[in-house]
């Protein structure tokens, strides 16, 4: 059964007394435990996909199920409930989090909200999601303005798995960490997905990343599917326009002895 | 190779929260006339702070130690006439420069050719409250003026233009500034600029705001405003990575061409290894302020003599590369 599946997603926008179609038409769907990647160039509708799978706007038409239910008709209580288990990670942990909070408050939230843990259980459970995302227990009092970027997106990925999720958007969430530093994440995304089965949305532009940790890739341009497939075969030989030119686009390092 | 500027034994340090902060360490580099340098290296590595003290656009909070020497044919500064509008505005205002500052050997180079009002700092502060001869007995040499003898492209194309001004006059501007052209000669060059740099439809561009064009199109329109004077030396500081990869090909492919064409230097900063070999001549590798090795394009890639840039040549992920992605693992 697939864990999500998005079926004729529509979103339209007006600006400047044209409407524009920022998502048109659009399915797809997700198994448990599979990367899908949404890969295409800027303004070809990534974000707002994104943005209509977590419900953070309305679609114009379209039908989203996750896990068995209309997760367009969900509300209160059930919608509260299911959102656990839909999680995000976004590009700048630093715009999405207070930066005078803490990484103990930033972790202690999901689990008071969604009532995962008892008050006196919490710093035990958020010792232990340091722990899992490869952070030492001692960081936890530091303020999210004191740890480095790399160290942020880690404690933006123990915020999203500290609710249980199946599934985890990630808009650019490697895109603007040193390259020395995104190898590591995309190591404990693959970690904790062979774990704990999570499915990740992965949004990148960069189909070198994409081919590198991806299942499947959707490509998109324009809000429209160029193109879908496996990674490797749709990246290695693309046949639409858009993933001829983002293939050709892509930078390349020609070493001779790597 | 030839010279265009030498920088010897250069140290910046910023203040902060009483602090000391050293951004760059003893840097000895030489630029050659007309090569592409690439800086490349990861945040806080220093790149920046290199190439705003090249440009002379260093905070007036910030203390530079050591030499730039510039070997430029002097220019002539007559048609200069007022700064332009077109530089983003992260020097501090003139009226901050603190006039305790004290006259570092960088600034010692000051020449008779220059204009008696510099748009920038810290240069300009310091220079300003020079007396001629200034009890050095060096010889004066050529300083260049940013704007017209060094070109700046930023990351952010809004940074550095202005959104309530049409990017046809921000450019002609920078000509009418630094040529000494006449308003309709300036407009005819910024006309003939966008479409150098491949702006569809250039005379409507002309009248356009930065608002009305694409990140893309905005980056081309920051160009053709950077190289409107014919700066011998462009800086490009992350100049496409704001940008997405179609459109960054598309404007590393322009700036190849118009370097090219124009004969000038080019100063590519950036973090991303790859795009930066397939653009440059020359290599520099940044790492915590510190200069750790400069050599040949092929030599640093196939050859690195650091372990750091082995380091960020592995983790480049290619459309090669081996996949981390264990297949098996799926529906497992
Ligand atoms: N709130 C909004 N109002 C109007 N137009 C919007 C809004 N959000 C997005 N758009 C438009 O919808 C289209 C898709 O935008 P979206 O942000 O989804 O692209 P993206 O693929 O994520 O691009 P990027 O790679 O630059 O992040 C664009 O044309 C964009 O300008
Ligand atoms: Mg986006």
């Amino acid at each position: 059964m697939n864990l999500l599946t998005v079926s004729n997603l529509t979103k339209r926008y007006r600006r400047g007394g044209k409407t524009i179609a920022a998502v048109d038409d659009i399915s797809f769907h997700i198994e448990p435990g599979e990367t899908l990647a949404l890969a295409g160039p800027s303004g070809s509708g990534k974000s707002t996909i994104a943005r209509l799978v977590l419900r953070l706007i309305e679609p114009d038409a379209g039908h989203i199920e996750f896990e068995g239910n209309d997760f367009l008709a969900l509300s209160g209580a059930a919608l509260r409930q299911r959102r656990a288990r839909l999680q995000m990670v976004f590009q700048d942990p630093l715009a999405a989090f207070n930066p005078r909070s803490t990484v103990a408050r930033l972790l202690d939230d999901p689990l008071r909200i969604h009532g995962i843990a008892a008050r006196a259980e919490r710093p035990r459970r958020i010792a232990a999601l340091l722990e899992r995302v490869g952070l030492a227990a001692d960081l936890a009092p530091r303020a999210i303005h004191e740890i480095s970027g790399g160290q942020r997106q880690r404690v933006a990925i123990a915020r999203a798995i500290a609710t249980k999720p199946s599934l985890i958007v990630l808009d650019e969430a490697v895109s603007a960490l040193d390259v020395s530093v995104r190898g590591q994440i995309l190591e404990l995304l693959l970690d904790l997905q062979r774990q704990e089965r999570i499915a990740y949305l992965f949004i990148s532009h960069d189909l070198g990343v994409v081919r590198a940790i991806a299942h499947r890739v959707v490509l998109l341009e324009a809000g429209e599917i160029a193109e879908c497939g496996d990674a490797r075969t749709v990246i290695d030989a693309p046949q639409s326009a858009i993933g001829k030119a983002l293939v050709a686009a892509a930078p390349r390092l020609n070493r001779t002895r790597p | 190779m030839i010279a265009l500027a030498s920088i010897r034994d250069l140290t910046v340090t910023y203040r902060r929260d009483g602090n000391e902060v050293a951004a760059l360490k003893t840097i000895n580099l030489d630029i050659g006339a007309g090569e592409r340098l690439a800086i490349i290296g990861e945040s806080g590595s220093g790149k920046s702070t290199l190439a705003l003290a090249i440009a002379g656009l260093l905070p007036a909070s910030s203390r530079i130690e050591g030499r730039l020497d510039w070997f430029l044919p002097s220019s002539p500064s007559s048609g200069a006439k007022a700064p332009p509008s077109v530089l983003p505005d992260i020097s501090p205002p003139r009226g901050e420069i603190t006039p305790s500052f004290r006259l570092s050997p960088i600034t010692e180079i000051a020449s008779k050719e220059l204009p008696s009002k510099l748009p920038i700092s810290p240069l300009a502060g310091e220079m300003s409250g020079r007396t001629e001869g200034g009890g050095t007995d060096r010889q004066p040499k050529f300083v260049p003026l940013g704007g017209r003898d060094i070109g700046f492209v930023f990351q952010d194309p809004s940074a550095s233009l202005d959104p309530v001004m049409a990017v046809g006059k921000q450019i002609a501007e920078v000509a009418y500034t630094h040529l000494g052209l006449t308003w309709p000669q300036a407009y005819a060059k910024a006309k003939s600029l966008l479409e150098r740099v491949r702006l569809p439809d250039p005379d409507s561009a002309l009248r356009a705001f930065p608002h009305q064009l694409s990140g893309g199109q905005k980056q081309r329109v920051a160009i053709a405003a950077a190289i409107a004077a014919g700066p011998k030396l462009l800086i490009a500081d992350e100049a496409t990575s704001a940008l997405d990869t179609i459109v960054q090909a598309e404007i590393v492919a322009l700036i190849r061409r118009l370097v090219a064409e124009d004969g000038m230097t080019l100063l590519f900063i950036s973090h991303d290894i790859a795009l930066a070999a397939e653009l440059a001549e020359r290599i520099a590798v940044f790492r915590h302020g510190e200069l750790l090795e400069l050599g040949p394009t092929a030599q640093i890639v196939d050859a690195p003599t650091q372990a750091y840039t082995r380091t960020l040549l592995d983790a480049h992920i290619g459309l090669d590369a081996t996949p981390l992605l264990n297949r098996a693992g799926l529906n497992a």
